[in-house]
């Protein structure tokens, strides 16, 4: 190979583009001190190590520093400890770098027992530094170890500390939930209480109405059959203050534009209240007679309509009519008949 | 972290490296705040993964930590012999990872893609790197794309010459034409760098 070509190999060299023996033969060339292949071959490296800056740069991952910081240890151990390394990869900058440069590496040209002697000097001289720096390195990691245990310890007091501040408070948390369950059932059982006082309350409020009319029905009974209004609005006013009383209001049909009622039905007593007003007087041989309407007509009881009469209070015991929705009234034939054949008198309003 | 170039990867003092060498963890700790994004980004382009770009990295710090490797001031500044041992390290990966028949993401594709994939500036990369950036980044986009690609296959998959010439199925002189010329104008285009001492 002539110098052109080698020098020509420089930058093929310095892309990495040589084969194994190309390379070889620009290296031996090199040892021999070709200084303008020196020159040369330092600039084609100084742009090939400058070629990964045009890449866009890519973070390597956070994990990797603390890895690689991790995995220092073992303590460093100085190159010249090391054996000669196994097969050194092939585009390792060859030995010729050693000697491209000054001040490194003058050894090569050295006789023999020099180089011993200078080798002895320089093991023994590492071996002391190397001592040095491993015990340095021991008494740096010993303090290290040192503060780490103190810092686990502290941390493992504060962890205690903290495990203990959440078992009072979940102890706490569940005392209260116990005294919020206690709670919530003295609530549940004061409203049942509560629910049974009213439903007593109530038992006692219809006893006392049906005490009433029991006395306004004995004071009744007391002044013979004379019907007089006064007397029925004591019962009337009586029997509205029942709570779950039936009211149905009549009005008058064609017949009697002037006539109107309304009907009370105690579901308790299974009375019926019919208070008729201004009903024109039942000619002898008629009577009127009340029909509770469902699906057909039943008849409730029959009444007379005497001169002078303006107001009339029916007052009858029917066992079921729940479901009837209509009433009515009609005029009868006297004794009244089983199905309304009479003009009709008064209509509940539906 | 006064000095905005302290993590600049152009700008690594070579005394840096040398506390390295003396068992100096927080100097070896500064170096991979200056270096890594650097390194894994041409370990990523050459081995087309990030798994093992950062395996990668892991043997070559390791490797600067335990002094398996030293840096000599001769041998130019602290970044290029960094930039030149993980090639190195990666490209064995590669053939050794070839020679096991596997063929890898790794491809001009896989080198598109991470340049796509601009994650934009990173922390690390102050001024004096941008700068320097933009002008490789100019230097190399300014070559014909036939040397760039000659350039990149024996740069970022260890091809030699002939490798490549059988690659792009051309004659073995065009390729190696392609590459001196194209090595010579980049080294043109950035001479500047160096000869105002900016990376020495």
């Amino acid at each position: 190979m002539t110098h052109d070509e080698l020098e020509e190999s420089v930058p093929l060299y310095a892309a990495g583009a040589l084969d194994r023996i190309e390379r070889q033969a620009l290296e031996a060339h090199l040892l021999s001190g070709c200084a303008s292949c020196h020159n040369a071959l330092k600039d084609y490296q100084s742009v090939a190590a400058l070629l990964p800056l045009s890449l866009s740069p890519t973070k390597p991952p956070r994990s990797l520093k603390a890895t690689i910081m991790a995995g220092r240890n073992p303590a460093p151990i100085p190159a010249e400890a090391v054996p000669n390394e196994p097969a050194r990869p092939s585009l390792e900058p060859g030995e010729w770098m050693n000697h491209l440069f000054p001040p490194v590496a003058p050894a090569r040209s050295l006789s023999l027992p020099w180089a011993l002697g200078l080798a002895t000097l320089l093991i023994v001289s590492l071996g002391v530094y190397f001592a040095w720096n491993v015990s340095t390195q021991r008494s740096i990691d010993t303090s290290n170890i040192k503060q780490l245990e103190a810092s686990l310890q502290e941390k493992s007091a504060k962890l205690a500390d903290v495990r203990r501040e959440v078992g009072d408070q979940a102890k706490a948390l569940a005392e209260l939930r116990n005294e919020i369950q206690q709670r919530t059932k003295e609530a549940a059982e004061a409203k049942e209480q509560l629910a049974q006082r009213e439903a007593e309350l109530e038992e006692t409020r219809v006893q006392l109405i049906e005490a009433e009319l029991e006395e306004t029905r004995v004071r009744l009974s007391q002044r013979g059959s004379a019907r007089t209004v006064g007397t029925p609005q004591d019962e009337l006013a009586t029997l509205l203050r029942i709570p779950n009383v039936k009211a149905v209001s009549l009005a008058g049909s064609d017949m009697a534009k002037r006539a109107a009622g309304f009907l009370l039905y105690d579901s308790r007593t299974q009375n019926v209240w019919l208070y008729s007003l201004n009903l024109p007087e039942s000619p002898a041989g008629t009577t009127y007679q009340l029909w509770a309407i469902h699906d057909k007509p039943m008849s409730i009881g029959t009444f007379q309509m005497d001169t002078g009469e303006t107001a009339h209070l029916l007052v009858k015991k029917v066992p079921s009519f729940t479901k009837a929705k209509t009433f009515a009234v009609s005029l009868e034939p006297s004794g009244g008949r089983p199905q309304p054949t009479g003009p009709m008198y008064l209509l509940s309003r539906s | 972290m006064d000095n905005p170039s302290q993590h600049a990867a152009s700008m690594i003092d070579p005394t840096l490296l040398a506390r390295v060498v003396k068992g100096d963890q927080q100097a070896f700790s500064q170096l991979y705040d200056h270096s890594s994004t650097l390194l894994f980004t041409l370990a990523v382009r050459i081995l087309g993964n990030h798994e093992e770009a950062a395996e990668l990295l892991q043997d070559v710090y390791l490797e600067v930590w335990r002094k398996v490797s030293r840096y000599d001031v001769g041998r130019g500044t602290p970044v290029a012999w960094l930039v030149t041992l993980t090639k190195s390290r990666a490209i064995d990966r590669l053939r050794a990872r070839a020679s096991r028949g596997y063929r890898g993401t790794n491809s001009l594709e896989a080198g598109t893609a991470v340049q796509v994939a601009d994650p934009g500036p990173s922390p690390f990369e102050m001024q004096a790197d941008q700068e320097l950036r933009i002008a490789v980044g100019a230097a190399v986009a300014g070559l014909p794309q036939a040397q760039q690609q000659a350039i990149e296959l024996a740069y970022y998959e260890g091809l030699s010459h002939a490798e490549i010439a059988e690659r792009l199925n051309q004659p073995l002189g065009t390729v190696k034409t392609r590459i001196k010329l194209g090595m010579s104008k980049l080294r043109d285009g950035l001479q500047q760098w160096w000869n105002h001492g900016e990376l020495q």
